[in-house]
Protein backbone atom coordinates (compact mmCIF):
# COMPACT_ATOMS: atom_id res chain seq x y z
CA UNK A 1 0.00 0.00 0.00
CA UNK A 2 1.24 3.49 -0.77
CA UNK A 3 2.03 5.84 2.05
CA UNK A 4 -0.60 8.19 3.45
CA UNK A 5 -0.27 11.95 3.00
CA UNK A 6 2.38 13.58 5.16
CA UNK A 7 2.14 16.93 6.92
CA UNK A 8 4.27 19.81 5.75
CA UNK A 9 4.90 21.89 8.89
CA UNK A 10 5.55 25.61 8.73
CA UNK A 11 6.57 28.12 11.40
CA UNK A 12 2.94 28.54 12.52
CA UNK A 13 2.27 24.81 12.85
CA UNK A 14 5.62 23.31 13.86
CA UNK A 15 4.70 23.25 17.56
CA UNK A 16 1.86 20.84 16.88
CA UNK A 17 4.20 18.32 15.24
CA UNK A 18 6.93 18.79 17.82
CA UNK A 19 4.38 17.92 20.50
CA UNK A 20 3.06 14.82 18.75
CA UNK A 21 6.65 13.65 18.26
CA UNK A 22 6.87 13.76 22.07
CA UNK A 23 3.63 11.83 22.39
CA UNK A 24 1.37 14.72 23.44
CA UNK A 25 -1.31 16.76 21.72
CA UNK A 26 -0.78 20.49 22.11
CA UNK A 27 -2.86 23.12 20.39
CA UNK A 28 -2.27 26.78 19.79
CA UNK A 29 -3.71 29.00 22.54
CA UNK A 30 -3.74 32.73 23.06
CA UNK A 31 -1.81 33.65 26.20
CA UNK A 32 -3.84 36.87 26.55
CA UNK A 33 -7.51 36.00 25.97
CA UNK A 34 -6.95 32.23 26.46
CA UNK A 35 -8.82 31.25 23.30
CA UNK A 36 -7.78 27.98 21.68
CA UNK A 37 -7.00 28.44 17.99
CA UNK A 38 -7.09 25.56 15.56
CA UNK A 39 -5.76 25.72 12.89
CA UNK A 40 -2.94 27.63 14.59
CA UNK A 41 -1.85 31.18 13.91
CA UNK A 42 1.18 33.28 14.76
CA UNK A 43 -1.04 35.71 16.68
CA UNK A 44 -4.56 35.39 18.10
CA UNK A 45 -7.25 36.22 15.56
CA UNK A 46 -9.43 37.72 18.29
CA UNK A 47 -7.02 39.94 20.21
CA UNK A 48 -3.74 39.64 18.26
CA UNK A 49 -2.19 38.32 21.46
CA UNK A 50 0.81 36.03 21.64
CA UNK A 51 0.14 32.32 21.37
CA UNK A 52 1.67 29.24 23.00
CA UNK A 53 1.40 25.49 22.51
CA UNK A 54 -0.58 24.08 25.43
CA UNK A 55 -1.63 20.49 26.14
CA UNK A 56 -5.30 19.69 25.66
CA UNK A 57 -7.36 17.61 28.08
CA UNK A 58 -7.44 14.89 25.45
CA UNK A 59 -11.10 14.12 25.88
CA UNK A 60 -14.11 15.02 23.82
CA UNK A 61 -17.18 13.73 22.03
CA UNK A 62 -18.03 12.85 18.47
CA UNK A 63 -19.82 15.84 16.92
CA UNK A 64 -20.23 14.08 13.57
CA UNK A 65 -18.52 11.25 11.73
CA UNK A 66 -18.18 9.49 8.41
CA UNK A 67 -17.24 5.96 7.46
CA UNK A 68 -14.80 6.04 4.58
CA UNK A 69 -15.47 2.99 2.42
CA UNK A 70 -13.94 4.28 -0.82
CA UNK A 71 -10.16 4.73 -0.64
CA UNK A 72 -9.95 8.27 -2.01
CA UNK A 73 -6.97 9.17 0.16
CA UNK A 74 -4.06 6.77 -0.35
CA UNK A 75 -2.43 4.87 2.47
CA UNK A 76 -5.50 4.00 4.55
CA UNK A 77 -7.29 0.67 4.86
CA UNK A 78 -11.03 1.04 4.35
CA UNK A 79 -13.39 1.13 6.06
CA UNK A 80 -12.28 3.65 8.63
CA UNK A 81 -14.07 6.21 10.78
CA UNK A 82 -13.23 9.92 10.75
CA UNK A 83 -14.93 12.20 13.24
CA UNK A 84 -15.04 15.83 14.10
CA UNK A 85 -14.18 15.53 17.77
CA UNK A 86 -15.61 18.31 19.91
CA UNK A 87 -12.87 18.84 22.49
CA UNK A 88 -13.77 19.39 26.13
CA UNK A 89 -11.32 22.29 26.28
CA UNK A 90 -13.55 24.88 24.57
CA UNK A 91 -17.08 24.87 23.12
CA UNK A 92 -16.97 24.57 19.33
CA UNK A 93 -13.29 23.58 19.20
CA UNK A 94 -13.02 20.49 17.02
CA UNK A 95 -10.28 18.21 15.78
CA UNK A 96 -10.79 16.13 12.63
CA UNK A 97 -9.49 12.72 13.55
CA UNK A 98 -9.67 9.03 12.90
CA UNK A 99 -11.38 6.98 15.59
CA UNK A 100 -9.45 3.76 16.10
CA UNK A 101 -10.54 0.45 17.63
CA UNK A 102 -14.15 1.16 16.73
CA UNK A 103 -16.31 -0.92 14.42
CA UNK A 104 -17.96 1.45 11.91
CA UNK A 105 -21.43 0.21 12.88
CA UNK A 106 -20.74 1.19 16.50
CA UNK A 107 -19.85 4.80 15.68
CA UNK A 108 -22.34 7.34 17.02
CA UNK A 109 -22.69 11.05 17.46
CA UNK A 110 -22.14 11.99 21.07
CA UNK A 111 -19.85 9.09 21.96
CA UNK A 112 -17.02 9.96 24.31
CA UNK A 113 -13.49 9.60 22.96
CA UNK A 114 -9.94 10.07 24.21
CA UNK A 115 -6.85 11.17 22.28
CA UNK A 116 -3.64 9.30 21.84
CA UNK A 117 -0.66 9.77 19.56
CA UNK A 118 0.42 7.15 17.03
CA UNK A 119 3.27 6.91 14.54
CA UNK A 120 2.22 7.95 11.05
CA UNK A 121 3.35 5.51 8.34
CA UNK A 122 5.67 6.69 5.61
CA UNK A 123 7.69 9.30 7.46
CA UNK A 124 8.84 10.59 10.81
CA UNK A 125 5.60 12.15 11.97
CA UNK A 126 3.19 11.20 14.72
CA UNK A 127 -0.51 12.07 14.57
CA UNK A 128 -3.29 12.28 17.11
CA UNK A 129 -6.12 9.78 16.85
CA UNK A 130 -8.98 9.10 19.20
CA UNK A 131 -10.37 5.90 20.65
CA UNK A 132 -13.68 5.31 22.40
CA UNK A 133 -13.61 5.73 26.16
CA UNK A 134 -13.72 2.26 27.71
CA UNK A 135 -17.28 2.52 29.03
CA UNK A 136 -18.45 3.50 25.55
CA UNK A 137 -17.33 0.28 23.85
CA UNK B 1 -27.71 46.47 -11.94
CA UNK B 2 -27.68 46.90 -15.67
CA UNK B 3 -25.42 44.08 -16.73
CA UNK B 4 -26.65 41.28 -18.95
CA UNK B 5 -25.60 37.76 -19.79
CA UNK B 6 -25.73 37.75 -23.59
CA UNK B 7 -23.76 34.71 -24.76
CA UNK B 8 -23.25 31.10 -23.74
CA UNK B 9 -20.84 28.50 -25.07
CA UNK B 10 -19.50 25.11 -24.08
CA UNK B 11 -17.55 22.10 -25.25
CA UNK B 12 -18.66 18.49 -25.15
CA UNK B 13 -18.53 17.01 -21.64
CA UNK B 14 -16.48 13.81 -21.69
CA UNK B 15 -14.51 11.43 -19.51
CA UNK B 16 -11.30 11.99 -21.42
CA UNK B 17 -11.04 15.07 -23.56
CA UNK B 18 -7.51 14.51 -24.82
CA UNK B 19 -7.30 18.29 -25.02
CA UNK B 20 -5.74 21.11 -23.06
CA UNK B 21 -7.79 23.33 -20.79
CA UNK B 22 -6.57 26.14 -23.07
CA UNK B 23 -8.09 24.54 -26.16
CA UNK B 24 -11.39 23.86 -24.39
CA UNK B 25 -11.62 27.33 -22.85
CA UNK B 26 -10.95 28.88 -26.25
CA UNK B 27 -13.62 26.78 -27.95
CA UNK B 28 -16.20 27.62 -25.27
CA UNK B 29 -15.34 31.34 -25.41
CA UNK B 30 -15.59 31.44 -29.21
CA UNK B 31 -18.95 29.69 -29.02
CA UNK B 32 -20.24 32.11 -26.38
CA UNK B 33 -19.15 35.13 -28.40
CA UNK B 34 -20.70 33.74 -31.59
CA UNK B 35 -23.89 33.02 -29.66
CA UNK B 36 -23.97 36.68 -28.65
CA UNK B 37 -23.21 37.90 -32.18
CA UNK B 38 -19.93 39.35 -30.93
CA UNK B 39 -16.33 38.65 -31.91
CA UNK B 40 -13.09 38.40 -29.92
CA UNK B 41 -12.30 41.93 -31.10
CA UNK B 42 -15.20 43.15 -28.93
CA UNK B 43 -13.78 41.61 -25.73
CA UNK B 44 -11.90 43.76 -23.26
CA UNK B 45 -12.22 41.67 -20.09
CA UNK B 46 -11.83 37.98 -19.16
CA UNK B 47 -12.15 36.19 -15.84
CA UNK B 48 -11.89 32.59 -14.67
CA UNK B 49 -11.53 30.55 -11.52
CA UNK B 50 -9.41 27.49 -10.91
CA UNK B 51 -7.43 25.43 -8.42
CA UNK B 52 -4.18 25.29 -10.36
CA UNK B 53 -5.98 22.88 -12.65
CA UNK B 54 -6.62 25.18 -15.59
CA UNK B 55 -5.33 27.91 -17.82
CA UNK B 56 -5.44 31.60 -16.98
CA UNK B 57 -7.17 34.43 -18.87
CA UNK B 58 -4.13 35.94 -20.66
CA UNK B 59 -3.41 32.67 -22.48
CA UNK B 60 -7.06 32.26 -23.47
CA UNK B 61 -7.22 35.86 -24.69
CA UNK B 62 -4.09 35.26 -26.75
CA UNK B 63 -5.57 32.10 -28.28
CA UNK B 64 -8.73 34.03 -29.17
CA UNK B 65 -6.65 36.58 -31.09
CA UNK B 66 -7.03 39.29 -28.46
CA UNK B 67 -3.79 41.21 -28.04
CA UNK B 68 -4.65 43.18 -24.91
CA UNK B 69 -7.29 43.32 -22.16
CA UNK B 70 -8.36 46.24 -20.01
CA UNK B 71 -9.24 43.85 -17.15
CA UNK B 72 -8.77 40.25 -16.14
CA UNK B 73 -9.06 38.19 -13.00
CA UNK B 74 -8.00 34.64 -12.20
CA UNK B 75 -9.67 33.58 -8.97
CA UNK B 76 -8.01 30.82 -6.99
CA UNK B 77 -11.06 29.03 -5.65
CA UNK B 78 -13.60 26.31 -6.24
CA UNK B 79 -17.31 26.39 -6.91
CA UNK B 80 -17.90 29.04 -4.27
CA UNK B 81 -16.26 31.54 -6.64
CA UNK B 82 -18.61 31.23 -9.62
CA UNK B 83 -20.96 33.91 -8.40
CA UNK B 84 -18.07 35.99 -7.06
CA UNK B 85 -16.71 35.96 -10.60
CA UNK B 86 -20.05 36.95 -12.14
CA UNK B 87 -20.84 39.75 -9.71
CA UNK B 88 -17.28 41.08 -9.80
CA UNK B 89 -17.41 41.19 -13.59
CA UNK B 90 -20.73 43.03 -13.35
CA UNK B 91 -19.17 45.56 -11.00
CA UNK B 92 -16.25 45.99 -13.40
CA UNK B 93 -18.64 46.55 -16.29
CA UNK B 94 -20.73 49.02 -14.32
CA UNK B 95 -17.59 50.85 -13.22
CA UNK B 96 -16.67 51.25 -16.88
CA UNK B 97 -13.46 49.23 -16.68
CA UNK B 98 -14.67 46.83 -19.38
CA UNK B 99 -17.66 46.53 -21.68
CA UNK B 100 -17.60 42.95 -22.89
CA UNK B 101 -16.36 40.31 -20.46
CA UNK B 102 -15.90 36.58 -21.07
CA UNK B 103 -16.09 34.28 -18.04
CA UNK B 104 -15.00 30.69 -18.33
CA UNK B 105 -14.29 27.48 -16.43
CA UNK B 106 -12.23 24.83 -18.19
CA UNK B 107 -11.07 21.62 -16.57
CA UNK B 108 -10.06 18.04 -17.22
CA UNK B 109 -11.96 17.12 -14.09
CA UNK B 110 -12.14 13.45 -14.98
CA UNK B 111 -8.96 12.61 -16.88
CA UNK B 112 -6.76 15.19 -15.15
CA UNK B 113 -6.93 16.62 -11.65
CA UNK B 114 -9.80 15.03 -9.75
CA UNK B 115 -11.26 16.79 -6.75
CA UNK B 116 -12.46 13.54 -5.27
CA UNK B 117 -8.99 12.01 -4.92
CA UNK B 118 -5.78 12.73 -3.07
CA UNK B 119 -2.43 11.85 -4.60
CA UNK B 120 -0.12 9.27 -3.05
CA UNK B 121 3.09 10.41 -1.45
CA UNK B 122 2.08 14.04 -1.18
CA UNK B 123 2.91 16.32 1.74
CA UNK B 124 0.22 18.84 2.63
CA UNK B 125 0.81 22.25 4.15
CA UNK B 126 -1.71 24.81 5.33
CA UNK B 127 -4.81 23.55 7.10
CA UNK B 128 -4.68 20.31 5.09
CA UNK B 129 -1.70 19.16 7.17
CA UNK B 130 -4.21 18.47 9.96
CA UNK B 131 -6.76 16.67 7.78
CA UNK B 132 -4.91 14.81 5.00
CA UNK B 133 -2.89 12.63 7.44
CA UNK B 134 -6.23 11.57 8.93
CA UNK B 135 -7.44 10.24 5.58
CA UNK B 136 -9.82 13.18 5.46
CA UNK B 137 -8.91 15.34 2.53
CA UNK B 138 -11.50 15.25 -0.26
CA UNK B 139 -14.72 17.26 -0.59
CA UNK B 140 -17.17 14.34 -0.44
CA UNK B 141 -15.81 13.55 3.02
CA UNK B 142 -16.40 17.09 4.28
CA UNK B 143 -19.94 17.26 2.90
CA UNK B 144 -20.78 13.76 4.17
CA UNK B 145 -19.60 14.86 7.61
CA UNK B 146 -22.04 17.77 7.54
CA UNK B 147 -24.85 15.62 6.12
CA UNK B 148 -24.48 13.15 9.00
CA UNK B 149 -25.10 15.93 11.50
CA UNK B 150 -28.19 17.04 9.55
CA UNK B 151 -29.47 13.46 9.74
CA UNK B 152 -28.83 13.43 13.48
CA UNK B 153 -30.66 16.69 14.18
CA UNK B 154 -33.47 16.55 11.61
CA UNK B 155 -33.97 12.82 11.09
CA UNK B 156 -32.90 13.18 7.47
CA UNK B 157 -32.74 9.85 5.65
CA UNK B 158 -30.97 8.32 2.68
CA UNK B 159 -34.36 8.41 0.95
CA UNK B 160 -34.45 12.18 1.41
CA UNK B 161 -31.08 12.63 -0.26
CA UNK B 162 -32.09 10.07 -2.87
CA UNK B 163 -35.15 12.11 -3.83
CA UNK B 164 -32.79 14.85 -5.00
CA UNK B 165 -30.57 12.49 -7.00
CA UNK B 166 -33.54 10.73 -8.62
CA UNK B 167 -35.30 13.98 -9.57
CA UNK B 168 -32.21 15.52 -11.09
CA UNK B 169 -31.45 12.37 -13.07
CA UNK B 170 -34.96 12.44 -14.47
CA UNK B 171 -34.36 16.03 -15.56
CA UNK B 172 -31.04 15.06 -17.14
CA UNK B 173 -32.71 12.34 -19.19
CA UNK B 174 -34.23 15.13 -21.32
CA UNK B 175 -30.87 16.89 -21.70
CA UNK B 176 -28.75 15.65 -24.62
CA UNK B 177 -25.67 17.35 -23.19
CA UNK B 178 -25.85 15.54 -19.84
CA UNK B 179 -23.35 12.77 -19.20
CA UNK B 180 -25.65 10.71 -16.94
CA UNK B 181 -29.07 10.26 -18.56
CA UNK B 182 -29.95 6.68 -17.60
CA UNK B 183 -33.03 6.86 -15.38
CA UNK B 184 -32.35 6.28 -11.69
CA UNK B 185 -34.95 4.84 -9.35
CA UNK B 186 -34.89 5.28 -5.60
CA UNK B 187 -33.98 1.59 -5.31
CA UNK B 188 -31.08 2.13 -7.72
CA UNK B 189 -29.96 5.01 -5.55
CA UNK B 190 -30.20 2.99 -2.34
CA UNK B 191 -28.36 0.08 -3.96
CA UNK B 192 -25.57 2.43 -5.01
CA UNK B 193 -22.11 1.88 -3.61
CA UNK B 194 -21.59 3.52 -0.23
CA UNK B 195 -18.46 5.62 -0.66
CA UNK B 196 -18.25 8.07 2.22
CA UNK B 197 -21.02 6.99 4.56
CA UNK B 198 -23.64 8.44 4.70
CA UNK B 199 -22.97 9.25 1.01
CA UNK B 200 -23.56 6.81 -1.79
CA UNK B 201 -22.02 7.20 -5.21
CA UNK B 202 -25.19 8.91 -6.48
CA UNK B 203 -24.86 11.65 -3.88
CA UNK B 204 -21.72 12.83 -5.63
CA UNK B 205 -21.21 15.04 -8.64
CA UNK B 206 -20.31 13.47 -11.97
CA UNK B 207 -16.73 14.55 -12.71
CA UNK B 208 -16.10 15.36 -16.38
CA UNK B 209 -13.73 17.12 -18.76
CA UNK B 210 -15.05 20.21 -20.48
CA UNK B 211 -15.46 23.97 -20.51
CA UNK B 212 -18.23 26.55 -20.29
CA UNK B 213 -18.01 30.24 -21.14
CA UNK B 214 -20.51 33.06 -20.79
CA UNK B 215 -20.41 36.65 -21.99
CA UNK B 216 -21.47 39.58 -19.81
CA UNK B 217 -21.91 43.05 -21.25
CA UNK B 218 -23.06 46.52 -20.40
CA UNK B 219 -26.69 47.33 -21.21
CA UNK B 220 -25.93 49.33 -24.36
CA UNK B 221 -24.04 46.40 -25.86
CA UNK B 222 -26.58 43.85 -24.66
CA UNK B 223 -29.50 45.37 -26.51
CA UNK B 224 -27.74 44.75 -29.83
CA UNK B 225 -26.89 41.08 -29.33
CA UNK B 226 -28.44 38.06 -31.06
CA UNK B 227 -30.66 36.71 -28.31
CA UNK B 228 -32.86 38.12 -25.62
CA UNK B 229 -30.46 39.37 -22.94
CA UNK B 230 -30.63 37.75 -19.52
CA UNK B 231 -30.39 40.52 -16.94
CA UNK B 232 -28.70 40.44 -13.55
CA UNK B 233 -31.22 41.52 -10.94
CA UNK B 234 -29.24 40.95 -7.79
CA UNK B 235 -26.56 38.88 -6.18
CA UNK B 236 -25.08 37.88 -2.87
CA UNK B 237 -21.85 36.42 -1.54
CA UNK B 238 -21.25 35.00 1.91
CA UNK B 239 -17.66 33.84 1.96
CA UNK B 240 -16.93 32.88 5.54
CA UNK B 241 -13.44 32.09 6.73
CA UNK B 242 -14.16 29.63 9.50
CA UNK B 243 -13.52 26.45 7.51
CA UNK B 244 -14.98 22.96 7.32
CA UNK B 245 -14.16 21.69 10.78
CA UNK B 246 -15.01 24.68 12.98
CA UNK B 247 -18.21 25.84 11.21
CA UNK B 248 -20.63 26.21 14.15
CA UNK B 249 -23.77 24.54 12.80
CA UNK B 250 -23.08 21.73 10.35
CA UNK B 251 -26.80 21.49 9.52
CA UNK B 252 -26.72 24.88 7.82
CA UNK B 253 -24.54 26.23 5.06
CA UNK B 254 -23.51 29.73 3.97
CA UNK B 255 -26.99 30.00 2.45
CA UNK B 256 -28.62 30.47 5.85
CA UNK B 257 -27.05 33.96 5.78
CA UNK B 258 -26.88 34.52 2.04
CA UNK B 259 -30.51 33.59 1.37
CA UNK B 260 -32.22 36.11 3.65
CA UNK B 261 -29.75 38.80 2.56
CA UNK B 262 -30.43 38.12 -1.13
CA UNK B 263 -34.18 38.42 -0.72
CA UNK B 264 -33.78 41.50 1.48
CA UNK B 265 -31.65 43.28 -1.14
CA UNK B 266 -33.71 42.40 -4.23
CA UNK B 267 -37.34 42.64 -5.25
CA UNK B 268 -37.58 38.86 -5.26
CA UNK B 269 -38.54 36.08 -2.91
CA UNK B 270 -38.33 32.30 -3.34
CA UNK B 271 -41.93 32.36 -4.61
CA UNK B 272 -40.83 34.50 -7.57
CA UNK B 273 -38.22 32.06 -8.86
CA UNK B 274 -39.11 29.85 -11.83
CA UNK B 275 -35.80 28.05 -12.28
CA UNK B 276 -33.41 27.32 -9.42
CA UNK B 277 -29.97 26.13 -10.49
CA UNK B 278 -28.75 25.04 -7.08
CA UNK B 279 -25.06 24.28 -6.77
CA UNK B 280 -24.95 20.53 -6.32
CA UNK B 281 -21.50 19.12 -5.84
CA UNK B 282 -23.45 16.72 -3.61
CA UNK B 283 -27.13 16.02 -2.95
CA UNK B 284 -26.73 17.39 0.55
CA UNK B 285 -25.60 20.74 -0.85
CA UNK B 286 -28.95 21.03 -2.62
CA UNK B 287 -30.78 20.08 0.53
CA UNK B 288 -29.07 22.56 2.84
CA UNK B 289 -29.18 25.42 0.34
CA UNK B 290 -32.85 24.89 -0.55
CA UNK B 291 -33.38 25.36 3.18
CA UNK B 292 -31.07 28.34 3.38
CA UNK B 293 -32.57 30.18 0.43
CA UNK B 294 -35.99 29.62 1.92
CA UNK B 295 -37.60 27.20 -0.52
CA UNK B 296 -38.26 24.68 2.19
CA UNK B 297 -38.28 24.38 5.97
CA UNK B 298 -35.17 22.79 7.48
CA UNK B 299 -35.49 19.03 7.59
CA UNK B 300 -38.36 18.88 5.11
CA UNK B 301 -36.58 18.75 1.76
CA UNK B 302 -37.23 15.04 1.26
CA UNK B 303 -40.96 15.51 1.86
CA UNK B 304 -40.87 18.57 -0.39
CA UNK B 305 -39.56 16.55 -3.32
CA UNK B 306 -41.90 13.64 -2.64
CA UNK B 307 -44.83 16.07 -2.71
CA UNK B 308 -43.87 17.00 -6.27
CA UNK B 309 -41.91 20.16 -5.59
CA UNK B 310 -38.70 21.12 -7.34
CA UNK B 311 -39.77 19.61 -10.66
CA UNK B 312 -42.04 20.27 -13.63
CA UNK B 313 -45.52 21.26 -12.58
CA UNK B 314 -44.30 22.97 -9.42
CA UNK B 315 -43.77 26.68 -8.88
CA UNK B 316 -40.00 26.18 -9.24
CA UNK B 317 -37.94 23.63 -11.13
CA UNK B 318 -34.64 22.78 -9.45
CA UNK B 319 -31.75 21.97 -11.78
CA UNK B 320 -33.72 21.25 -14.95
CA UNK B 321 -30.48 20.28 -16.72
CA UNK B 322 -29.68 17.60 -14.16
CA UNK B 323 -27.13 19.73 -12.38
CA UNK B 324 -23.60 18.81 -11.52
CA UNK B 325 -24.93 15.47 -10.29
CA UNK B 326 -26.09 14.36 -13.74
CA UNK B 327 -25.20 16.92 -16.42
CA UNK B 328 -21.58 17.11 -15.32
CA UNK B 329 -19.21 18.93 -13.03
CA UNK B 330 -18.17 22.10 -14.82
CA UNK B 331 -17.89 23.50 -11.36
CA UNK B 332 -21.16 25.43 -11.50
CA UNK B 333 -20.65 27.66 -14.52
CA UNK B 334 -22.87 25.24 -16.45
CA UNK B 335 -25.67 26.39 -14.10
CA UNK B 336 -25.39 29.88 -15.62
CA UNK B 337 -25.49 28.37 -19.11
CA UNK B 338 -28.69 26.54 -18.20
CA UNK B 339 -30.30 29.60 -16.60
CA UNK B 340 -29.70 31.59 -19.79
CA UNK B 341 -31.07 28.83 -21.98
CA UNK B 342 -34.20 28.53 -19.85
CA UNK B 343 -34.85 32.29 -19.70
CA UNK B 344 -34.46 32.56 -23.47
CA UNK B 345 -36.98 29.74 -23.92
CA UNK B 346 -34.41 27.62 -25.77
CA UNK B 347 -34.16 24.62 -23.46
CA UNK B 348 -35.99 22.23 -25.77
CA UNK B 349 -37.61 19.20 -24.20
CA UNK B 350 -36.70 20.37 -20.71
CA UNK B 351 -37.95 23.94 -21.12
CA UNK B 352 -39.59 25.24 -17.96
CA UNK B 353 -42.78 26.79 -19.35
CA UNK B 354 -42.80 30.57 -19.18
CA UNK B 355 -39.55 30.81 -17.21
CA UNK B 356 -38.83 34.47 -16.46
CA UNK B 357 -36.60 34.34 -13.38
CA UNK B 358 -33.72 32.13 -12.35
CA UNK B 359 -31.74 31.75 -9.16
CA UNK B 360 -28.22 30.41 -9.66
CA UNK B 361 -26.23 29.48 -6.58
CA UNK B 362 -22.55 28.78 -6.14
CA UNK B 363 -20.64 26.86 -3.55
CA UNK B 364 -21.62 25.00 -0.43
CA UNK B 365 -20.58 24.48 3.14
CA UNK B 366 -19.06 27.62 4.64
CA UNK B 367 -18.94 29.71 1.50
CA UNK B 368 -20.93 30.59 -1.58
CA UNK B 369 -23.32 33.00 -3.19
CA UNK B 370 -26.13 33.43 -5.66
CA UNK B 371 -27.33 35.49 -8.60
CA UNK B 372 -30.87 36.27 -9.70
CA UNK B 373 -31.37 36.54 -13.45
CA UNK B 374 -34.49 37.77 -15.18
CA UNK B 375 -35.87 38.32 -18.65
CA UNK B 376 -36.90 41.91 -17.92
CA UNK B 377 -34.43 44.73 -17.89
CA UNK B 378 -34.17 46.07 -14.32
Amino acid sequence: MSNPPQPLPDPDTAGFWTATAEGTVRLCRCTACRTWLHPPLERCRHCAGEVAWEPILGTGSVHSFIVVRHAAVPGFTVPYVVALVALDDQPGLRLPSRIIDLAPEDAAIGMRVRAEVVAHPGGEFHVPVFRPEPDMV
Amino acid sequence: MTTALVGIGRTAYTRKSGRTTLAMATEAARAALADAGLTPADVDGIAAFQYNDSIGPPAVAHALGIDALTWYADLSAGGQAVVTMVRTAAAVIEAGLARVVVLYRSLNGRSGYRFGRADAGTAYGGTAQFTAPQGYNVPPEWFAMWARRHMHEHGTTAEDLGAIAVTQRRHASANPHAVARTPLTLDDYLDGRVVFEPFRIYDCTFEVDGAVAVVLTAADVATGTRHQPVWLHGSVDHQTTVGWEQWPDLTTMYAAEAGPRLWRTTDFSPDDIDVACMYDCFTYTVMATLEGYGFCEPGRVGDWYRAGHGTYGDRVVVNPHGGLLSEGYIHGLNHHFEAALQLRGQAGDRQVPGARTALVTAGGGPFGGAVVYGTERP
